[in-house]
Formats: C-alpha cells, structure tokens, sequence
C-alpha cells in the first residue's frame, strides 16, 4: 500500500516544567510505525507530510529516521491561528496533487486534543475513513481496520484510497536505528507554502484551571489503613 | 438559526447518560438565550425513546429509525445527521463527546459547513456565538475556545453537567433515512466485544481501576471483588492495559475514556499527567499504591500507602459487611 501519514510536531506534556521541549506527536509515532509495518517486505513508500515551523525538521528527521520514504514540510511558522478546520483544508491542498492508498494521521494531537483534523481530511477528499484504530491490515484493495468503539472493538473494511486515525495503543513505535538516522539526514525534505485558509474557531485565553488539593495519606499496617479509609468514606464523603 | 439540536447516542436501546447531561445543559442555555432546544435521535427503536428527551426538554425529536444505525458505522450516521440537521437548520449542535460521535464529527462539520468545539467541559450559546472552555495540555491546561460562525457543534465530555428534567411538551418528527449503500465505502466486518461489564464506564457511579501495580491474575481477582462488592466499573491504565489484564476499552485518561464517578478507586496508578486527564473530576478519589511518592496522591481524597495485594482483601471483607 502507497501510505502518506500526516505528522505534527507538539510541545512534550509529559515534562513536568515547561521546558519547550518538542517531539513528534505520540500518535502520529503509531501511524508512522503502523505503516511501515504493513508495509514490511515491499517496495511500497511510507511518504510524510508535516505543517510547522522551520523548526520542525528535526521532527521530520526523527520519522523519516524510523524508515519512512520521503517528507514535504508545510512551513508555517506559527500553528496558533490555525484550528483542525484549517490545517484538515492545507492537507486536502496537498493531497490534491498527491495519491496515496492511504493516509494515516494520529487520532489528536497531544497538545490540543481536538482529534478532528483526519476526518476532515476525509471528508473534504471524498474517501471513507476510520477513526481511533488501534490495528490495521492490507487485505487485495481493502485496509482492514480495528477501531476501538464505545463498548468493544469494531473491525471496519474500508475501500481504498481511504484515510485511518491512529491510537498509541496500536503498537510501540520503533527506536530509529543509526543507520536510520544516519540515512535520515542525508534525505531531502521539499518545503512547501500553505494554502491559504480560515480558522472557525478562535482560543482566547489558556489558563491552569483550579487543581483538585490532596487530601490526606495514611502510612500503616492493612487493617489500620482501610479502618480510616471507610470510616472517611462513610462519616465525611458520604458515598457508602 | 435560532434552536440547539442535541444529538442523543443510544446504547443497548437506552439513550446514554451523557447525552441526557449535554441535552440538559442544552435546555438551560436554551432558556438564558431564548433559543427553542430540539433533539434527535438515530435508531431502529428512535420512537420508543422520544419521550425520554422531552422530559429533559426537548421541544421536538427528529426520529430516524433504521437499524443500520444500531451498530456504529460513520458513513450511514454522518448522512443521518446531515439530513436532521438541515430540516432543524440550529444554531448549534450538542452532542457527548462518545467515540461514535467523535468519529463522526469532523467529517460531519465538514459536510453541515460547520466549526466545531471538541470534548469541551463547558459551554455557552447565543445568537452572536458559541463560547466553551475545554482541557488542553493533556487537561493541565483549560483554552477559552469561541466560535462566530453561524453552526457549531459543540461536544461534550462526560460528566460536565448533572443530567435534571424539564417540563416540556414535545413533538415527534419521523425522519426517512434514505441512504445509497453504494456509496458507503466502508462494511463493517464485526464488532468484538470486549466487555462483559453490566455498568458502563462512562457512566458509572463508581469506578474501580487497576494499574501496572496490579500486576497479574490474582490481582485482577482482588479489583474484580472490590468493583463486584460496590457495584463499579472497571476501569484501567495504559500500562495495565498493555499487559492483556484489562480490555483496552476499560482504559481511562488521554487515549481513553473521561470518567467522573462520585468514588474512583486507584489501585497501583502512579498518576501520570495522561492518566489522570481522564479521571480528575471525579468527586471522591481513593488511592491504594506503594511509593508514597507517587504522584496520583496529588490527586487523591483519601491516599493508602501500602501493597495493594495487603489492602484489597482487608478492604474487600470491611465493605462486604458494610454493604451487603
Ligand atoms: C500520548 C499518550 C497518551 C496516553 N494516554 C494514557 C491514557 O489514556 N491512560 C493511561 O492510563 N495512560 C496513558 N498514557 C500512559 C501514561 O503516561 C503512563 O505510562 C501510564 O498511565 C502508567 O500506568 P500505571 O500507572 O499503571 O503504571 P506505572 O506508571 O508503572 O505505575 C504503577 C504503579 O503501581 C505501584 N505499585 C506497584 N506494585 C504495587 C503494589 N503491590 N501495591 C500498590 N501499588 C503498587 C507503583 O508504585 C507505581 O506507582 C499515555 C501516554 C502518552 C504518551
């Protein structure tokens, strides 16, 4: 299968300081791993396309280093204006000269959560997609999808061309070898400007919302521990 | 223009709890901003259930009946609503943030000419426009989020509003669902049911969940008693999930699902950031773990220091008495 994985560059949340550090968007890792292991054992490419600053390249690298084929960069220098609506609109843009079986994105973003760009995509290239897959097959023309639902699992098919949304619980994505970060740098990487496009939503402020106290912590023997904890449950919470 | 439409997700023939909280938000706003609130439901049983949304306040419920939509599949949900929200022409669409809906929104704002504001935990309408406040950062960080744009959807994470009802009269409007399969794309093959849990996580009163700490069988013995004992869900971490213990659909935080019991039990969680993104509005959190550093006691109401496999069976056999 001809892939492309749509990939974002995001802040690492998991750093407890803000230390500006940034990686690739841990979902978008999966679909990355994800297509090149359906891919294993062909000539089939794994293409990359990022939106983001100059500044991204390095992210770029860190996937093409995984073993995927080639990279175009967006380049837009600040992702602030731009919501799922207008980054879904510069990837139809690129995907209007580009064809793939697949295009794989990562189920959100780490940073915004919004998980709304891929199905946009989607739709605004006319192909039928799957959402939140946490496994994924070729099968003759069809890519045979996991997706984790409400209450269990559901296994769609889709016709190619079609486009997947990616969990992290699909896989761990690989650790790039040296030679794949050696061969990563030598690797050309396309610039490209954006399509010019509108926001439908504006984030006006961000803010630490009021965080839960901690409560008590009580150190000691099984029966001690769980004496306190119920008699609290019941006297204090009410909720026994 | 001037309406909200609150689309209702059913399960086992039951309209989820998390749309009754959106579709009661949806009434309150409504009423603040004068706006009429209509509701739609997408489901071979849809005529049965309309009563339910109008104790909740809706005025009129579009009902699609047609059994494609008893199991989830996005292409024949995305025309159904597409169809309803053209006759109902709303301000805003309301909906809880539920995996089918968020399968479907993107590629339905799209189709509608919509904005949208995902899994928001607050939310505001008028004519002018839609405001919401949503979690970011993997929740350490809440966004002030505003759309202008004549339709919105807006969906809504579980557990942001009490579900009340409301005094209305209502109407019943049957929808016909004409869908060409042949455009569909997309079959699907089957669904793989990986719970047998009577209570639904998400809606659940109570929730006891196991992390790495737990670490095999007769850990997941002892969580099972205790979720058996207070009639909880189960619920789990990534890590856990990992290890094939707990079906990934138990999982809570980032990836997973959004819980807000009144009583969480977090039994060998350490707390990571993208744990508790989907457990922090809980009301009572109760954390059993052996590092009296981790950082779920933070978080935690009640905090026990200690081996889970030391505390679950003191614990099991206080509450039985307790409780039965
Ligand atoms: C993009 C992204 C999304 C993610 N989404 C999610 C998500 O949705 N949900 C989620 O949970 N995680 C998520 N994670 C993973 C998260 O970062 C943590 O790795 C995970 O939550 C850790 O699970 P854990 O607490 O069970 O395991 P650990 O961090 O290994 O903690 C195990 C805890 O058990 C305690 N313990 C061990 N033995 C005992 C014992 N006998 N008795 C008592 N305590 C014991 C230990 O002290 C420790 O604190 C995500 C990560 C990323 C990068």
């Amino acid at each position: 299968m001809k892939f492309c994985v749509c990939i974002k560059q995001v802040p690492d949340v998991q750093a407890s300081v803000q230390t500006g550090r940034m990686v690739l968007n841990a979902y978008d890792a999966s679909a990355v791993e994800e297509a090149l292991v359906v891919n294993e054992g062909t000539d089939d490419v794994v293409d990359l396309v990022l939106i983001g600053p100059s500044s991204a390249t390095e992210t770029i690298r860190k996937a093409l280093a995984m073993g995927a084929s080639n990279a175009t960069h967006i380049v837009v220098e600040s992702l602030g204006g731009l919501d799922s609506h207008a980054i879904a609109h510069i990837l139809a843009d690129h995907f209007a000269s580009h064809e793939y079986d697949a295009i794989l994105t990562g189920k959100q973003s780490q940073d915004s959560d919004s998980g709304l760009a891929g199905s946009m995509l989607a739709e605004l290239l006319g192909i039928p997609f799957a959402t939140n897959a946490v496994g994924l097959k070729a099968e003759g023309e069809d890519l045979v999808v996991t997706r984790q639902g409400d209450s269990g699992q559901e296994i769609v098919a889709l016709k190619t061309p079609c486009l997947v949304t990616c969990s992290n619980d699909m896989n761990n994505p690989r650790i790039p070898s040296l030679k794949g970060i050696m061969g990563a740098k030598r690797k050309q990487i396309p610039n490209k400007e954006a399509a010019s496009v509108s926001a439908l939503t504006d984030v006006s402020k961000s803010f630490s919302p009021p965080g839960r106290e901690a409560g008590v912590k009580w150190e000691g023997e099984a029966e001690e521990l769980v004496s306190q904890l119920v008699s609290k449950l019941q006297n204090e919470a009410g909720v026994l | 223009m001037n309406s909200i439409l609150v689309y209702l997700s059913v399960h086992d023939a039951r309209i989820k709890r998390s749309s009754l909280e959106a579709l009661s938000r949806a009434r309150e706003v409504g009423k603040a901003s004068g706006m009429a609130v209509e509701a739609a439901i997408l489901h071979s049983a849809a005529a049965e259930m309309a009563s339910v949304a109008h104790a909740h306040g809706a005025s009129k419920v579009f009902c699609m009946a047609n059994p494609i939509f008893d199991s989830h599949l996005n292409a024949p949900l995305i025309a159904g609503l597409s169809k309803v929200i053209k006759m109902s022409s709303p301000r805003a669409v309301v909906m809880a943030s539920t995996e089918g809906v968020k399968d479907v929104l993107g590629a339905l704002a799209i189709r509608t000419d919509a904005a949208v504001l995902p899994d928001v935990a607050s939310f505001y309408v008028t004519s002018d426009e839609v405001t919401c406040e949503r979690p970011v950062m993997a929740a350490k960080l809440l966004a002030s989020t505003t759309s202008t744009h004549p339709l919105v959807f807006i969906s809504v994470r579980s557990g942001s509003y009490e579900v009340s009802e409301g005094e209305t009269v209502g109407t019943v409007e049957e929808v016909a669902f004409d869908f060409d399969e042949a455009t569909l794309g997309a079959t699907l093959r089957e669904i793989v049911q990986t719970t047998g849990d009577t209570v639904d996580l998400s809606e659940a009163n109570v929730v006891v969940a196991a992390g790495r700490g737990v670490r095999d069988e007769s850990g997941k013995a002892l969580v099972d008693e205790l979720a058996s004992i207070t009639g909880a869900a189960i619920g789990a971490s990534r890590a856990v999930v990992e290890t094939g213990l707990f079906p990934a659909t138990a999982q809570i935080g980032q990836t997973g699902k959004v819980v807000s019991p009144e009583l969480y039990f977090a039994v060998g969680i350490s707390g990571a950031i993208q744990h508790v993104a989907g457990m922090n509005n809980s009301r009572v959190i109760v954390a059993i773990n052996k590092d009296a550093d981790a950082p779920i006691f933070d978080v935690a109401t009640y905090g026990l220091v200690g081996d889970c496999f030391k505390i679950l069976p003191v614990l099991n056999a206080e509450l039985r008495k307790i409780i039965s």
